[in-house]
Order: structure tokens, then C-alpha cells, then sequence
């Protein structure tokens, strides 16, 4: 509170920001997606390959499963606000995840299920935990991080049991589907990711719900003078998160024709990149459902490029950690400037 | 209790005998409130006087202990908030109830959306918000702006329409809804509470800006002690010293009391200009020069004495908070400088402050004051821990023994240095906040609106013991925008409009009237006087006659 | 202040038996533990295994201890796991790869969690990025550069450590072992700092109102600083005895820790009358999760099924944590307001 009256540049109530402050100003509200523009110009002039079709819509596949659960995350944060501390986040979403993606390849191999009846086992499995963080945070009070994390760990151990910790193979034909065919050019479990986008984008943004859930995690004070139920749409986050994360389970199969362990590590650093950058794509740089789309679209192709430009594996994490970083700074920063 | 005679058509609000007891506070006490339809009705009364506890009891907020509430003549058998609502009563609150990045429609309709098979009716809900704001406030916003991108008038006003936008509103009440504007924006509030007068739409007036009052209201409730103690009807342009005496209603000079050296300092000091003082020189503990922070003040400039109580005054946003903040080192300043004992200070933050002996007593004791969750005792001693450390470790013993003191000295109660601090009354908080000063043993005392929802038994303590230091030797320097409290406590008051210093002088050259009128700017005029229409955009709130305290704490 | 309120039944009970039933509820559910398992699993009395079990906790203590100096000032380190690995990673490789002597090769790890933490500072004081994302920041970095440091993730082994170095795990002064010597000393000078001196309560102050600490003329900025640093110097050790006992380095080995540290805190919040973080709490909490992981492993279990089993009764032990610290926060509440 004090200190932004020293970096302001121009003094007095009447003066004019000067053009250096107005552009330092969107340098910082925009520099997420600066970086990501710079990298990708970067990728582009390095990699002839990078801006080929196929390798976009490859990359767009690889997407699917970190879009789907990002939009779960989504939900979470628009309903909780983005203060990560005190507000909405799951991290257990992730966990829920490869834990559906056993159930599914266990089914679907094992035990000879259709995709219909492992899906729901799944389905059930994953709005368990999004029940049980549902009543961890709003009833028993714990913060949303606090919860999930816990949640998470307890999630990737039943996972590590069901599985007994080795990979299953799936060569169920619906899953295939999904993972080799095409519909009107675009593979089909980029159809099932732009489905599930239009689905909760409806949700969040054009139904009263989500014009609830996105006053609640604005101003909860606000929301509840304005006789919004605030305890029930905070639950209601955690559970719809939890059906996200099924979905993503179908496509995390699809992508690895089947299950593998330790999956559920990456899936955290890429949903939590894909979503908190998306917040840069809006206008009102806030978390929300495209953003989240457009967000794993660039991780996607991030990841994809650093690999086709022959970087280093270990160094890509390191790079997602260093525009995590970057991003929240960015948004820190924001948030003292505007004070 | 002057409940008045059968007014002309029911009321369209009734309320009578309410009572309503917090632990060891009789908040509201056979109080009753009545407004009739379509008029604009004041509701004035000091801090403490029960104006938001009644408030609270309208909105379904609070449960009455007692007492009984007529809408349209029709008594309310359960007033929870949404019986409230769906009578037409609707409130506009003195925080900004409103969400950052939500656009002005969205916040109009925000938990009444209008919603068809395709979903939210964006369109619909747009024409809808900017036709309120349009023919109704009569105002032009566009409803895809958003809130933070707004004015804080064109917020009041998006809140004013989300109170009109369900159907059959009967009655808005607005609780100091100028509080945090500036004098020309506080011009739209009100013209747009006289338009809803001329649809039939009643209010109910929430302000200490007595100006205010006397300008759009018909008729006013006056509370003073849980109880309204007189209706003012009809309210004219003079009605604004009739409204001060019933407010106060008690013997002003008891709550202040005899400052021992006082007298002598006026032999003194009588006719002094700031130059003269500055030549003296040795006696001054806290000197400010030409102190200024390039945005929100000005070459201000300051000198506060060994035993002297100085008030720096003015209304809300004249800067007085911010020198206040820069003094203890909350704020940088950009030009001018700060000398302690003739040295410059140096100081950074209020760690620096209280090495060089100056301690803050903030003015949101409860955000900055104190830690809430911990006890008496630690926050008692929080400045001084390591006095009471022995080896490097604190000794329950020395904490104890300095924390009792302190309890007795200033009569906290409970008298229980174990207690959590957070259940405290407002009073006993400000207290402790005032015995972590003392036992920080400092020599410059800076208060900022040290006595706010603070009820008169704790005020008048609070001056004794403020009044106490200063005799010891103590320099006081205390930020508050109640005249009556400068007046009555202080030796010198300086006064700022717009970020400037324009009256230093020592308090008994001032009368009560003529402090007013050079807090708002209108010196020499009619303290009652509007001078909002003359303050630019940028400067302090208001203009009007500011009395009392401006935030009103009362019992919550 | 509470009006409405859904209470469930063991909370209920709890709040009619009154407050210290609840705050010493952890201690009744540790002794049935212990009694369950010396029932179950004969050798878990033994005192090898007892004290097999005391020397495995060693590690989680030290996490535990630098998250309670965190958590008490309002923070969170995601990141103490990484601390962890750096001291572990720093001390082997100094020794392995760089041939220094032992002594320079424990400074250098905790030069190492000196690094994480002065990152964690700089992100958070400085830049101002909430605790929980600049630590979350500073484990992704971190891991990403022990994987480029090792090659990809592999291990880096040093079978003939010095003696000297591995007697910091292997040998006893006075019949204690020097791990639990070298441990207990930190405990000490942890208590000592958070709970005795002016120090922690300052600490506290700002963990719970930050404006309030700084206005009452507390360096806010400068303690959380090294309260980083400090937490993070702290994992270093607790790397620096890991590295001990194998010999070998393991990248990214810390993350395990976290959530059974940050556990042993809630745990042990709960126990305190005020529901705060403390480090005898912190203490209590460690020995519980250590004795559920050794009676677990005496049980015989699969390898998988304890995994999963300890990740349940972790939930249900923060969910209970909170419940009875929910409710001790209520009780004085309810008898300070008695008394005002």
C-alpha cells in the first residue's frame, strides 16, 4: 500500500500516465501472453516442422486430457476466487484422473467391461473424491488446498492398489476410436474436448449457475448479501470438477492405450499452467473456461516444440516452473499496482 | 421516545420498540423508526447511538429481542432477508457490495438473473440495467463496462440500480452512501435519490454529513444512546444546528478533560504562527517540513511539542490520514522532511518509528491495530517483547506483571489478560491498543481517528488517558475529522482541505462553527453552507458539515 | 458469531465432554494405535524396533519442524521437499563428483536449502507471489534442475562415503544415536525460538495479522525472509541425513515427506488450546504418523495397499485435526465471551 506511490512516475491527482508507465502497465497485465507469443515465434523460426497441420493437431490431441481437467480446475477456481491461499483450487483433480484411468483400462481389459459401464465405475470413483473434498472444505472448513492435496495423496495411493502400481494396456476398439479416427479433419478426442468446452462454457457463463458461481468467487460477501447460496456452489465446484476429471480419464487412456503410472504428476503442473495462464487470454484477466482451452493449447505446444527443437526432456519442466512463476509474479505485481 | 402523530397515509415503514442486547451493551433500546411513503428520511445519531444496529434489524441481519415491524401496515412476522426483499425494502451498503471484474449488468442482476431456454438473457438484462441507470438515476453507463473500470460514483449508482431492479421497489436505504465520494460525484447520489422521491420510491438516509441531510431530506430520526430521542420535521436549511444539539444532547465539555497545562500554554503560545514556533525550536519532539507525497498532499507542514496534543483535521479525504500514515513511515514522502528532536528521522516503517520512539495508534484498529486471535497480554506487549525477555527468553512472569499494569492503568475489562482480544468491545480494544503504546514508553504518540465506534464511556477514558501523557511530557499528534473532538482535546489544531494545510492555530482561538467552515473549505461562511459544487473532482469527499466521526462502528 | 452451524455427532460429543478431551484426543487415538499394534505385531514393542522407528523419524521431524516455523507465520513451503533433495544432492555431489572432505560438503548442502529458501524469500517478500505459488514455482524449478543435474533422474551413488559423514548417522555419543542427538538439539533450539522467546510470538502476530505485527513496529519483511531461509537450511539437514544413512542420492526423494510434514503440523495445531501451530505439537504429530508407518510396515502390508492405506488415515487425521480444532477454537470463545 505504500510503496506504489514512489514507482508511480507522474505525481498529482490531474497528470496523465506517461507513455512509459502505460506501456510498462501492459507489459505487466500482459506479459504471460508476450512470453508465450516471443516462445512460440521462437519454436516456429527453430522448428520448420512446428507449424505443420500435423503437428498441430497432434499437438491438439495431446491437449484433450489437460483442457478437460483444466476446465474442472476452472470451475473450481471461478467458484472459489484466485487466491490460491484462501480461495478455490483442487489438486486432487490430477489424482482423480489416473485413478479413473485405472478403473477404465482395469475394466476394459481385466474384466471385459464395455466403455459404458467402466466409464461409470470411473465417473462414480472420481465424484466420490469430489464429494469428499466438497465436504472437507465446506464442512469441516479445511482450506481448499489443504483438503485437496490430501485428497490427492490419499487418491494416488487407491490408485497405486487398483493398479498394484504396473501399466495396463487397453485395446478396447471404442477407446481406439478415440484415439486413432478423425471427423471432419479433427481427431475425435479433440471432438470430445471442444464438446465438454461447450458444455461448461454454457455452464459458467450463460446459465444463472454460472453467473452465480462466478459472484461467489468475486465477492463472497457480495454473493451472499445478494442471496446467493455460497456454501452450495463451492460443493458444487468440487463434484463437477470431479466429472471433468472422469472425462479427461477416458482421453489420458485414449492417449496412452491405457494406463501408466505416475501419471497423475505431470497432469498437476500442466492443468495448473494451462489454467492460471488462461486467466492472461481474458479480457477481464480472470480464470475462466477458455482461457483454460487456449492456456493447455499453448502448453501443449510448448511442451511439443521444446521437444521437437531438441531440448533437453529435464529442461521443460524447468521451464513450465520458471512461467508459473512468471505468471503469478505477474499477476502479484498486478494486483499491488492496482491497489 | 417521540413516536409521531398519524401521518398522512400508513407508512411504508413501521418500526417500534426495538430492542436488541449484545453482551454487556444495550445496542438498541425501545427504538422505533418510521418513514412514510415516498418521502426521504434522515436517520443521524453518533457512533454508537444504534443507527446501524437498526439498520441491521431492518435488513434481517440482526434478530430483535424485542419490538415489532410494519411494511405498508402489514407487521412481518419473521424479518429475515428475504421477507425484507420481497416487501420492495432494499439496501444499498456502505461497502462497495459489488464483484471486480463483473460488468455493470452482471452486477445489476447479480442473484436475480433473467434467464431463458438459451440461458442468461445477456441482452435483455443489459437493456434493462441501462435503462434504470438511464431514466430512473439518470445516468448513462454502459452495461458491458466493468466495475473495476468505474468510478466509485457510477459504483454507488450500479449498486442504487441493483437495488431497483426486481419489481415493486418501496423503499432504499442508503447507509452513508457518500462516504467514499468525491464532493461533485456525491452530487449524482443525491440527485439520483431525488429522482426516486419523484417516482414515489421512499428512502431512508444513513449520513453524518449533517449537510447532506438538511438538503434532500424531508424529515430526519435523530438517535442518540439505542434510541431515536426526536423526529425533525419538516427539515429545512437552518435544521442543521437543531439536529447537532439533539444528536449530542449532553454536556460537551465533560467529555474532555482539564488539560493541567493547558492554561500556560496559551499564555504562550496565544498568536504564534508556525515561524515563530519553528525559531523556538527546542521543546519541538515531531517536526514535519513542506512534507509532501506528489499525489494526495502538499507542503504540509507540522510541529507537535514535548506536552502538547496537536489535531490534525479534516473531512474525509483531505489528506490528513495520509500524513498521518507518512509520519510513522506507512507511506513514503517525496519531498519536505520528518525531524525527531531536531534530528531527521530516517523512518522507513513503523519499526523505524518506534526506535526513534513514535508510536501509531492506527484508525482500523481491528485490521492493523491488533492481532484479534491472540490474548490481551500478547498484544499488550507486542511492541515491547524484548523487555520482556530475560536471557532471550520471555518471562511469563515479566509478561504478566507489565500486562496487569497496564489492564489497571487503563481499566480494561474484562480485566483478564488471557482473554482472546477479538471479544473485546470496540472500546477496551482501542485501550489495548493504547497500553501497547504506553508500555512502549514512547515520546511521540500519533493517533488516527483514535476514539471511531467507540462508545462515550471508553471516548471519554481514552481523552483522560491521552490528555494524561501529554501532561507527563508526551507529544501528541492526533488525526480526526470530529470537530468536536479536536476542540475539546487538542492544544493547537492544524486544518487541511485538498491536501493542504490551511489553518494553524492554537484551539482556543476556534469556535466550534468556524473550524467546521474552515474544514469544508467555506470559511467565514455559513458552517451549514454546501461546498461540494465548488470542489474539484480529485478532492476531499465532502464538503458538508461533517460531524462526528465518519464511520459508524457502533455495537457490531 | 457461529449462529448456524451443522455439528456432527463426534464434534458434538466432544464439546459436551468438554475442551480437553479434544485437544488431547490425538494422544488417546495414539495410545490405542500403539496398543493395536503391539497386540498385532509382536516386534513392534522390541526395543530395536522402537528405536529403529524414533531414528526413521528423524527426517520427517526436521521437515516438520521447518513447516511449523512456515505454517506459524502464515505461510506454506511447497518446496521443503526440494530443500530437502538439494541438501542431499549438494553434500553427495560435493563429495562424489568434486572429491571435497566431508565437513565442506555439509556446508555446501546447506549452502544448498539456504538457495531454495533465499528463491522462496525473494518470490514472496520481494515480488510479492503468495507462498503457496512461489514455493509451488520453486519445486517445479527445482526438480527440473535435479533432472538435468543427474541426467534425466538417475542416482548418484557413494558407497565409501567418509566416515565422519556417515557416522552422522551411524554412530551414537553416549549412547544416543548422533541422529537423534544432532535432531534433538534442532528440536531444542526450534522450541526454544517459536515457543519461548519473543520471536515466535512476533512470528505468530504476523502469521495472523500481518498488518497488525507491521504496524506494532514488527520487520515483518525481514522475519519472513528468514523464515525461508531458515525453513529451508532446516530440509538441507534433514537431506544431509538422508545422504548420511544411504549413501545415495535420489532426486526428487523429498516430495514424500511434504504432506506427512505438513500433516504432523495440522496435527499437532489441533492439540494446542488455541488451535496454533507449536513444535511440541509438531513433535507429537511426527511420532504418530512415524508409528502408523512402522506398525503398518510390521503388519506386513503390500507395498501398494500401505501407500493407500496411509493416504486415508492421513485425511482422516487432518479432517479430525481440524474438526477438534474447529471446536477449541469455539470453546474459548465461548468462555472468553462468559467472562467479557
Amino acid at each position: 500500500m505504500s510503496t506504489d506511490t514512489t514507482t508511480r512516475p507522474s505525481a498529482g491527482p490531474f497528470a496523465t500516465e506517461s507513455t512509459g508507465a502505460r506501456v510498462l502497465r501492459f507489459a505487466i497485465r500482459r506479459g504471460p501472453l508476450i512470453l508465450f507469443a516471443a516462445v512460440c515465434v521462437y519454436l516456429a523460426l527453430a522448428s520448420p516442422f512446428f507449424l505443420t497441420q500435423a503437428n498441430i493437431l497432434s499437438s491438439l490431441e495431446q491437449t484433450a486430457p489437460i483442457a478437460v481437467v483444466a476446465f474442472g480446475l476452472a470451475i473450481v477456481v471461478i467458484g472459489g476466487g484466485d487466491d490460491v491461499v484462501s480461495g478455490g483450487i483442487d489438486l486432487s483433480l490430477p489424482a482423480s484422473a489416473a485413478l479413473a484411468t485405472v478403473i477404465l483400462s482395469d475394466q476394459l481389459t481385466n474384466r471385459g467391461a464395455g466403455l459404458p459401464q467402466a466409464f461409470l465405475l470411473a465417473l462414480l470413483a472420481a465424484l466420490v473424491v469430489g464429494l469428499v473434498n466438497a465436504v472437507l472444505v465446506t464442512v469441516v472448513g479445511l482450506s481448499a488446498i489443504l483438503a485437496t492435496l490430501a485428497t490427492y495423496v490419499a487418491v494416488v495411493g487407491v490408485t497405486r492398489v487398483v493398479s498394484e502400481n504396473r501399466r495396463i494396456d487397453v485395446t478396447d476398439p471404442a477407446i481406439l476410436y478415440i484415439r486413432d479416427e478423425e471427423l471432419l479433419g479433427l481427431p475425435v478426442a479433440v471432438w470430445i474436448m471442444l464438446l465438454v468446452f461447450a458444455v461448461v462454457a454454457f455452464l459458467v457463463h450463460r446459465t444463472r449457475y454460472g453467473m452465480n458461481l462466478q459472484a461467489t468467487g468475486g465477492n463472497l460477501d457480495a454473493a451472499r448479501s445478494a442471496g446467493i447460496r455460497t456454501t452450495r456452489i463451492v460443493a458444487s465446484t468440487f463434484v463437477l470438477a470431479s466429472v471433468a476429471a472422469a472425462v479427461a480419464g477416458v482421453l489420458l487412456v485414449a492417449r496412452g492405450s491405457g494406463s501408466s503410472p505416475g501419471i497423475d504428476e505431470r497432469l498437476l503442473v500442466d492443468m495448473m499452467l494451462a489454467t492460471f495462464i488462461g486467466a492472461a487470454f481474458s479480457p477481464r484477466n480472470v480464470v475462466n473456461v477458455l482461457g483454460a482451452m487456449l492456456g493447455a493449447t499453448f502448453v501443449a505446444l510448448l511442451s511439443n516444440g521444446l521437444v521437437l527443437t531438441r531440448v533437453n526432456n529435464s529442461w521443460i519442466d524447468g521451464w513450465k516452473g520458471v512461467l508459473i512463476l512468471i505468471v503469478v509474479a505477474a499477476a502479484a505485481l498486478q494486483h499491488r499496482e492496482r491497489k | 421516545m417521540t413516536v409521531d402523530e398519524a401521518p398522512p397515509g400508513t407508512p411504508v415503514l413501521e418500526m417500534a420498540g426495538i430492542s436488541k442486547t449484545f453482551p454487556g451493551v444495550k445496542a438498541l433500546d425501545d427504538a422505533g423508526l418510521t418513514v412514510r411513503p415516498g418521502e426521504v428520511h434522515g436517520l443521524v445519531g453518533e457512533n454508537g447511538a444504534g443507527k446501524s444496529t437498526i439498520i441491521k434489524v431492518l435488513a434481517g441481519i440482526y434478530a430483535p429481542d424485542s419490538g415489532t415491524m410494519r411494511v405498508d401496515g402489514e407487521e412481518l412476522a419473521h424479518v429475515t432477508p428475504a421477507a425484507v426483499r420481497s416487501r420492495g425494502i432494499r439496501f444499498v451498503h456502505q461497502e462497495l457490495q459489488l464483484v471486480p471484474t463483473f460488468s455493470v449488468t452482471e452486477s445489476v442482476f447479480m442473484g436475480a438473473e433473467l434467464v431463458g431456454p438459451l440461458g442468461v438473457r445477456r441482452r435483455e438484462m443489459r437493456t434493462r440495467a441501462e435503462r434504470i441507470l438511464e431514466e430512473v438515476l439518470g445516468t448513462a453507463i454502459d452495461g458491458r463496462r466493468l466495475i473495476r473500470d468505474l468510478g466509485p460514483a457510477e459504483r454507488k449508482l450500479v449498486q442504487i440500480a441493483r437495488a431497483l431492479v426486481q419489481e415493486g421497489p418501496r423503499l432504499v436505504v442508503f447507509d452513508e452512501p457518500t462516504a467514499p465520494l468525491a464532493a461533485a460525484e456525491g452530487e449524482r447520489v443525491l440527485s439520483a435519490i431525488r429522482r426516486l422521491r419523484d417516482q414515489g420510491i421512499a428512502s431512508l438516509y444513513v449520513s453524518h454529513y449533517l449537510g447532506e441531510i438538511t438538503e434532500i431530506c424531508d424529515r430526519a430520526t435523530v438517535f442518540r444512546n439505542g434510541t431515536d430521542v426526536s423526529v425533525v420535521d419538516p427539515i429545512v436549511e437552518s435544521s442543521g444546528r437543531e439536529l447537532i444539539r439533539r444528536m449530542i444532547g449532553r454536556d460537551v465539555d465533560q467529555l474532555f478533560p482539564e488539560r493541567k497545562n493547558r492554561a500556560d500554554r496559551r499564555d504562550e503560545g496565544d498568536g504564534e504562527n508556525g515561524q515563530d514556533r519553528d525559531a523556538r525550536g527546542d521543546g519541538i519532539a515531531l517536526s514535519a517540513r513542506g512534507l509532501g507525497d506528489g499525489a494526495t498532499f502538499a507542503d504540509v507542514s507540522i510541529d507537535v511539542a514535548r506536552g502538547e496534543i496537536v489535531g490534525l483535521t479534516g473531512l474525509l479525504g483531505s489528506g490528513t490520514a495520509e500524513v498521518v500514515d507518512t509520519v510513522v513511515g506507512l507511506r513514503r514522502h517525496r519531498t519536505g522532511s520528518i525531524r525527531i528532536a531536531g534530528r531527521d528521522s530516517g523512518i522507513a516503517s513503523p519499526a523505524d518509528a518506534l526506535e526513534a520512539g513514535l508510536v501509531l495508534i492506527p484508525r482500523d484498529r481491528r485490521h492493523d491495530g491488533l492481532v484479534l486471535e491472540q490474548s490481551v497480554e500478547t498484544n499488550l506487549n507486542l511492541s515491547t517483547l524484548g523487555r520482556a525477555s530475560r536471557l532471550g527468553l520471555l518471562s511469563s512472569k515479566l509478561l504478566a506483571s507489565r500486562s496487569d499494569g497496564l489492564i489497571q492503568k487503563l481499566d480494561i475489562r474484562p480485566a483478564d489478560r488471557t482473554a482472546t482480544t477479538r471479544l473485546l468491545s470496540g472500546g477496551n480494544q482501542q485501550k489495548v491498543v493504547l497500553g501497547r503504546a504506553l508500555a512502549a514508553d514512547a515520546g511521540i504518540l500519533v493517533l488516527d481517528d483514535p476514539t471511531v465506534g467507540v462508545d462515550i464511556g471508553a471516548k471519554q477514558e481514552i481523552y483522560r488517558l491521552v490528555a494524561g501523557l501529554a501532561d507527563e511530557g508526551a507529544a501528541v499528534l492526533i488525526a480526526s475529522n470530529d470537530p468536536l473532538e479536536v476542540l475539546g482535546l487538542c492544544d493547537r489544531i492544524v486544518v487541511m482541505v485538498r491536501g493542504r494545510v490551511v489553518l494553524d492555530v492554537p484551539a482556543s482561538d476556534l469556535t466550534q462553527e468556524e473550524l467546521i467552515s474552515h474544514m469544508t473549505g467555506s470559511a467565514a461562511g455559513d458552517p451549514t453552507a454546501d461546498a461540494r459544487t465548488a470542489a474539484p473532482a480529485s478532492a476531499p469527499a465532502s464538503a458538508d458539515t461533517a460531524i462526528a466521526d465518519r464511520a459508524d462502528g457502533s455495537a457490531s | 458469531m457461529t449462529t448456524t452451524d451443522t455439528r456432527p455427532g463426534l464434534v458434538g460429543a466432544l464439546r459436551s465432554s468438554g475442551s480437553w478431551i479434544a485437544r488431547y484426543a490425538f494422544l488417546a487415538a495414539f495410545a490405542a494405535l500403539f496398543v493395536f499394534f503391539s497386540v498385532q505385531a509382536t516386534s513392534f514393542l522390541s526395543g530395536s524396533n522402537l528405536l529403529n522407528a524414533l531414528q526413521g523419524s528423524m527426517i520427517l521431524l526436521l521437515i516438520a519442524l521447518a513447516l511449523t516455523l512456515v505454517i506459524s507465520s502464515g505461510g506454506i513451503d511447497l518446496s521443503a521437499g526440494t530443500a530437502l533433495d538439494f541438501g542431499a544432492w549438494f553434500a553427495i555431489a560435493a563429495m562424489a563428483t568434486y572429491g571435497l572432505p566431508w565437513p565442506l560438503a555439509v556446508l555446501c548442502a546447506l549452502a544448498g536449502g539456504a538457495l531454495v529458501g533465499s528463491v522462496n524469500a525473494f518470490l514472496i517478500v520481494t515480488l510479492g507471489v503468495t507462498p503457496f505459488l512461489a514455493t509451488l514455482g520453486t519445486f517445479f524449478i527445482g526438480r527440473s534442475l535435479q533432472q538435468i543435474g543427474t541426467g534425466g533422474g538417475a542416482n548418484i551413488n557413494y558407497r565409501d562415503a567418509p566416515e565422519g559423514f556417515r557416522a552422522l548417522t551411524s554412530g551414537s555419543t553416549l549412547f544416543i544415536p548422533n541422529e537423534v542427538l544432532l535432531v534433538g538439539i534442532v528440536l531444542v533450539v526450534f522450541y526454544l525460538y517459536l515457543q519461548r522467546s519473543k520471536h515466535g510470538v512476533r512470528i505468530e502476530a504476523m502469521g495472523l495479522q500481518d498488518s497488525a505485527a507491521r504496524t506494532a513496529g514488527l520487520r515483518t519483511r525481514r522475519y519472513r525472509a528468514g523464515i525461508y531461509i531458515a525453513a529451508g537450511v532446516t530440509c538441507a539437514v534433514a537431506g544431509i541425513l538422508l545422504s548420511s544413512g544411504l549413501r545415495i542420492y535420489t532426486p526428487m526423494a523429498g516430495f514424500s515427506y511434504l504432506l506427512d510434514g505438513i500433516a504432523a503440523v495440522f496435527i499437532g495445531a489441533s492439540m494446542h488450546p488455541r488451535a496454533r501451530p507449536n513444535v511440541l505439537g509438531t513433535l507429537a504429530g511426527v511420532l504418530f504418523l512415524s508409528m502408523l508407518n512402522n506398525g503398518l510396515d510390521l503388519l506386513g502390508l503390500d507395498f501398494n495397499a500401505k501407500a493407500a492405506l496411509r493416504g486415508l488415515v492421513l485425511l482422516v487425521a487432518l479432517t479430525l485435526a481440524f474438526l477438534i480444532a474447529k471446536q477449541a477454537r469455539r470453546t474459548t470463545a465461548v468462555r472468553a465471551a462468559a467472562i467479557g
